[in-house]
């Protein structure tokens, strides 16, 4: 919802950055105030899952230019594991596997740390145990998960639920959902947006990075930009993403031409 | 990344210190004169002194292994000193009468001697330098029929036992270190576990090296008659020295008909500096007889410490049904080296055995998986199946795999899997952004790699074997 | 146990030789090798490399090299001949037959023996004996020792051999022994099928000892297919060393069934970034034949991939031995590297040796190894019974099926077929 008092959460400005010597973003803005929920869509290579590990700390991306105020602090100031407990949540677009490594083991670690970070709680095992079983009803998970390593062996809709729950669990400032729908079927899609729908208040704020308007159909976004060549070429309300899922990306160049075109007549 | 990864292996070694006791040592050197010397001072009779001297004449005779992977400078068998114990003020009452000195090692060490301050439930052996210094809860165990003490000690309170079991399963001349130690071996633990006894408690020995110049001549018997089981455990540690010293052990193990033996390490020696100056040269024969129809012997250990170690705890599974197990976490860091695995010889029919080993290298070390399994021709039905995982932080250690695989029974299934892992700097990213640090990350991994073998262990110990990796890979990791 | 002493074998070798008076580099490279021989000694079980295999039976055997090629008639071995390949070498007891031999018109390659290349240029005399070291194998020093003729193939640039070449070595004569030879250039971007074949006319023993040399260069992509289908009295040794340059493949298919001892040590070093490599074996052997499988894969460059998998099945009182070594060294990252070797025992008295071995000295690398030692699935077997099969036919598809696996990924379907009716044969246990 957009409420113009609302707080603001990220404030992007001028982000340059490169991977493996290769300028990927070219000066990307973006204003998230709390409560917002922003889509981002864009081509595959426009640039939308650096812009969202980047703002996760991946090291593999190097920042050259630019600035990220999240809540009144200096991203770049942070560690991955930092932000992560300051309230930086993302969704992997392809959660890694790890062998050996048992889901609830992981999730309640993961829990206590930033619990403990909030100067809140920390659950023993069986406190835990009954919590988390509550937080994945929700995404209508099988208790199996718990018991499994972490993503390890997991269909592609599992990893994506088994993401969701940990952001039901660490309760993020700032959600990032990278390409979160990819790879879901339609009721996997449903459960999961369902998921997300219920943990947005107005506190919080979500990015959702995708390619397709129809996980916009079921998480409604307050704001939609497209990316292209490493930036936000254009910023509107959800209308958007219908009309670009009705004409293409090529549609807003195909704008861009005829204003040129205007301009030189 | 692997930075972090680096700094999170090098901690420094928490046991290094030395005990300052007086002790009587012998000079250093090995000929017959000290064998006798060793012989007289622990009042042996006559046929353990034959023992000694045959074992010693097959040593003379015998050079020192080549096969293994592993390098270091030539020993000098004469600058060692092959006995080495604290003086006793006098003879010993009570526990409360141990040296205070040697009293406080040990709490030092974690291993408290008073039976009232015990861990619950664990009677321990232990042996400082070349003698046993106490054994705990002997009399609660004699109540049941068990035998639990100094190998000394049984030697002059149950010699029949001695003579019919010693160097049945390690033969005197079985290999060059198996050869000094049949001829120096200065103390050990001993167990006998009667017919149809379950032990109540763990057994326990605990390790001290303390003196520069000596050696360290271990020898471990453990006996488990027809129906009885029993759960061993054993610790080593050692100050820190700029030399190595020299760990030659022998344990033979007999289980007979529906026996059950479990044996679990943890070895902590000092491991030298992060230059490689220093540690325990760790050349150790361990061996187990399955002797009895459905008898089961099983071996777990945690090898973390030692400049070199080269030990390869063996099965033989001779009995019909017999069950022999290997499970084994060995870890290396600066310039450690180890070459460890296990034998399964397979003799009996349906036999059966396991082997889960797995490696974690950083630093500048190499480790080394070095496993047989014999399937004999009267093996009818033999199964066995291994498992071989390593895993390597940094770009400047050594992996190696070396299982060999001999079958001459065409109804044997032998199966065996190796691979090749590393932490990978996208499962980190994965804890970093769930806000996990560098150092439970890592820990996790570690520990989640190592799960089959952890499980293995009792309770004290699988917490002891946790708390040592993170701390050994302390620093490696980033 | 065969001591350096009592080696009638290598003693009647040593005095048969002569040194030539050392004029051209093959002269001197033939006398280099001797001298090499001279420092070492018949391989016995002590040393880890000869551990299950006891050649000592060889040791014992005064047979000298083998002169003069005896003429073989056509019809003896027209059946091997493989109606795809267009060009085709022929060796009698390691000598060149060019009667025999077709070497088509090739202007993609040059193919031909050695005498007949030598004058050509100097390409040869660069390559040959610098894989095969014979510093510390006495069974490639004495090939290169008493080397008189090879194989030659070179790949010009760019070129591709569209259809495979086929060298032949026959043994002819018994009680000798013979040292067949060969040499493979492939330049940069050449593709080539090569196929190395031995076989025999005669039943009485006979020594071969061969050395088999191939350099690889920048993707150049080559099929080497290897088939040994000596008499079960033969002693075989053969030496293989390849070289692999950035970014090129080499495919290699090891078929073993004859010989009553065998050793084959197939040498692959990935020399440059992003080569690869498969290198497959199948064993058949039975009564008492003993078959020796020594590989090693070299990670030498990062980005390098191999792929093996050896069977053996063996039979009677047969004895198979694998060790397959796979050496990653330091910075050879992304190194993605699999192996497996699986073993079938037909009989209570057949005997398996095998060691999969990993040397791993990089740490972002993929490498995973497997062994499995058994008989047939019973629960397959019951499966074809239960379809109506009798036992025997059900035993007999399955192995069949086992070894198909192998002679499946030969890339020449006349070849295959004529394996695959051997196979068939053998595996018809009534």
């Amino acid at each position: 919802m957009i409420n113009q008092d609302s707080k603001t959460i990220l404030e992007v400005r001028g982000l340059h950055a490169n991977v493996n010597g290769i300028e990927i973003l070219k000066g990307l803005d973006l204003t998230v105030k709390s409560g917002e929920i922003h889509a981002i869509m864009g081509l595959n290579g426009s640039g939308k899952s650096t812009f969202a590990k980047i703002l996760a700390g991946h090291p593999a991306y190097e920042v050259t230019a630019g600035t990220i105020i999240f809540n009144d602090q200096n991203l770049f100031d942070l560690e991955p594991e930092e932000r992560a407990r300051a309230g930086v949540f993302l969704a992997f677009q392809y959660p890694i596997e790890i062998p050996g490594v048992a889901n609830n083991q992981f999730l309640r670690l993961a829990y206590n740390t930033v619990q403990s970070q909030r100067g809140k709680e920390e659950l023993d095992p069986l406190e835990f145990d009954d919590f988390v079983r509550e937080k994945m009803k929700l995404l209508e998970m099988n208790p199996d998960f718990l018991d499994r390593s972490v993503n390890e062996g997991f269909s592609g809709g599992e990893k994506k639920r088994n993401e969701i729950l940990q952001m039901a669990l660490l309760e993020p400032k700032l959600a990032i959902l990278d390409e979160t729908d990819s790879g879901l079927d339609i009721d996997a899609l449903r459960i999961v947006a369902n998921g997300v729908n219920q943990l947005t208040n107005k506190d919080n704020a979500t990015i959702l990075v995708t390619h397709y308007q129809r996980l916009l159909d079921y998480i409604v976004p307050d704001y939609v930009h497209v990316m292209e060549a490493g930036r936000i070429i254009k910023t509107s309300g959800k209308e958007l993403a219908k009309e670009l899922e009705a004409h293409g990306y090529d549609w807003i160049n195909a704008d861009d031409h005829s204003k040129t075109a205007g301009v030189r007549l | 990344m692997s930075a972090v990864l680096q700094n999170l292996v090098n901690q420094p070694y928490k046991h290094g210190f030395v005990t300052e006791i007086e002790s009587d040592i012998a000079p250093k050197g090995l000929n017959e004169e000290i064998i006798r010397l060793i012989s007289s001072k622990k009042n042996e009779p006559e046929w353990l002194l034959a023992f000694r001297l045959q074992a010693y004449e097959k040593w003379l005779s015998m050079s020192e292994p080549q096969w293994q992977n592993v390098n270091y400078p030539k020993i000098d068998y004469q600058s060692i000193s092959y006995y080495s114990a604290p003086k006793p003020k006098k003879k010993l009452a009570s526990m409360d009468e141990v040296d205070p000195e040697l009293l406080r090692t040990f709490e030092k060490l974690g291993v408290p001697m008073h039976e009232r301050a015990a861990l619950a439930g664990v009677a321990v052996d232990v042996i400082f330098d070349s003698v046993s210094v106490a054994t705990t809860y002997k009399e609660k165990l004699a109540e049941v029929g068990i035998i639990f003490c100094s190998i000394s000690e049984a030697v002059q309170t149950h010699p029949e036992l001695i003579k019919k079991y010693l160097g049945t399963v390690v033969p005197v001349g079985d290999n060059f270190y198996a050869a000094l130690n049949s001829a120096v071996f200065t103390d050990g633990s001993f167990c006998f576990i009667p017919k149809g006894v379950k032990c109540p408690m763990d057994l326990s020995t605990y390790f001290r090296i303390n003196t520069e110049e000596s050696g360290q001549f271990e020898r471990t018997l453990i006996i488990a008659e027809e129906g009885a089981s029993v759960s061993y455990l054993e610790g080593c540690t050692a100050p820190k020295f700029d030399t190595n010293q020299l760990h030659a052990a022998v344990v033979e193990l007999i289980a007979l008909d529906n026996a059950e033996i479990k044996y679990s390490t943890v070895q902590n020696w000092y491991a030298g500096d992060e230059k490689g100056v220093g540690g325990i040269y760790n050349f150790v024969t361990k061996r187990g007889l399955a002797k009895g129809v459905n008898s089961r012997i099983s071996w777990t250990q945690v090898e973390t410490g030692a400049a070199i170690t080269w030990k390869y705890p063996s099965c033989i599974l001779r009995g019909e049904n017999s069950v022999g197990e290997f499970y084994s976490v060995a870890v290396t860091n600066n310039y450690q080296q180890a070459d460890t695995g296990t034998k399964m010889i397979h003799i009996g029919r349906n036999t059966r055995s396991t082997i889960i080993s797995k490696s974690i290298s950083a630093g500048y070390s190499n480790s080394s998986y070095r496993g047989l399994v014999r399937i004999a021709p009267t093996a009818e039905n033999a199964r066995n199946y291994s498992q071989c995982d390593s895993m390597l932080i940094g770009d400047q250690c050594g992996a190696n795999t070396f299982p060999y695989i001999q079958v001459n029974n065409n109804s044997a299934k032998v199966e065996h899997e190796a691979s090749t892992s590393k932490i990978g700097e996208d499962q980190l990213f994965y804890f970093f952004q769930r806000g996990i640090g560098a150092e439970e990350a890592v820990s996790m991994i570690i520990n989640g790699f190592c799960k089959e073998v952890f499980q293995q262990l009792p309770m004290e110990f699988a917490v002891e074997a946790t708390k040592l990796l993170s701390f050994k890979l302390e620093g490696s990791v980033g | 146990m065969s001591t350096a002493t009592s080696n009638s074998y290598l003693d009647n070798l040593l005095q048969s030789w002569q040194r030539p008076p050392a004029s051209s580099w093959l002269d001197q490279l033939r006398a280099n090798a001797m001298d090499s021989v001279g420092t070492l000694r018949m391989p016995s079980t002590q040393d880890e490399e000869w551990r299950f295999t006891d050649i000592s039976p060889l040791s014992r055997l005064p047979y000298p090299v083998a002169h003069a090629a005896p003429k073989v008639q056509l019809s003896d071995i027209k059946h091997c001949y493989l109606e795809e390949a267009s060009c085709r070498l022929v060796f009698v007891d390691g000598q060149f037959v060019p009667e025999l031999s077709n070497i088509a018109d090739n202007a993609s390659a040059i193919i031909g023996n050695l005498s007949s290349l030598l004058p050509t240029g100097d390409t040869i005399a660069r390559y040959l004996g610098q894989l095969a070291e014979f510093q510390n194998d006495v069974f490639t020093a004495l090939n290169t020792a008493f080397l008189r003729d090879s194989a030659c193939i070179i790949i010009p640039k760019n070129k591709s051999v569209t259809t495979p070449i086929h060298l032949l070595f026959i043994s002819k004569q018994t009680e000798v022994t013979s040292y067949p030879r060969c040499l493979l250039i492939a330049e940069a971007g050449s593709n080539a099928t090569i196929i190395e074949d031995y076989i025999t006319t005669e039943e009485a023993p006979y020594v071969t000892n061969s050395v088999v040399e191939m350099s690889l260069a920048n993707t150049a992509h080559v099929n080497h297919i290897r088939v040994q289908r000596d008499n079960q009295q033969a002693f075989h040794i053969g030496n293989c060393t390849v070289s692999l340059a950035h970014a090129s493949q080499y495919h290699s298919v090891s078929i073993t069934l004859g010989a009553y001892i065998s050793r084959y040590n197939l040498n692959v070093i990935l020399s440059g970034e992003g080569a690869e490599c498969a290198a497959d074996g199948l064993v058949l052997i039975s009564g008492r034949q003993l078959a020796d499988t020594h590989t090693f894969i070299d990670h030498a460059k990062p980005h390098g991939k191999s792929r093996q998998l050896h069977k053996c099945i063996v039979d009677g009182m047969a004895h198979g031995v694998f060790n397959g070594k796979i050496m990653v060294r330091p910075h050879a990252q992304l190194t993605d590297s699999t192996q497996l070797s699986r073993n079938l025992l037909l009989t209570n008295k057949a005997r398996i040796d095998t060691k999969p071995q990993l040397e791993i000295f990089a740490d972002d690398v993929k490498c995973a190894h497997g062994a499995t030692v058994g008989q047939l699935d019973k629960e397959e077997i019951f499966y074809l019974k239960s379809r109506g099969l009798s036992e025997l036919t059900a035993r007999n598809l399955l192995t069949y099926a086992f070894g198909g696996e192998v002679i499946d990924r030969i890339p020449i379907s006349s070849l295959k077929r004529q394996l695959e009716e051997i196979v068939l044969a053998r595996t018809q246990i009534s």
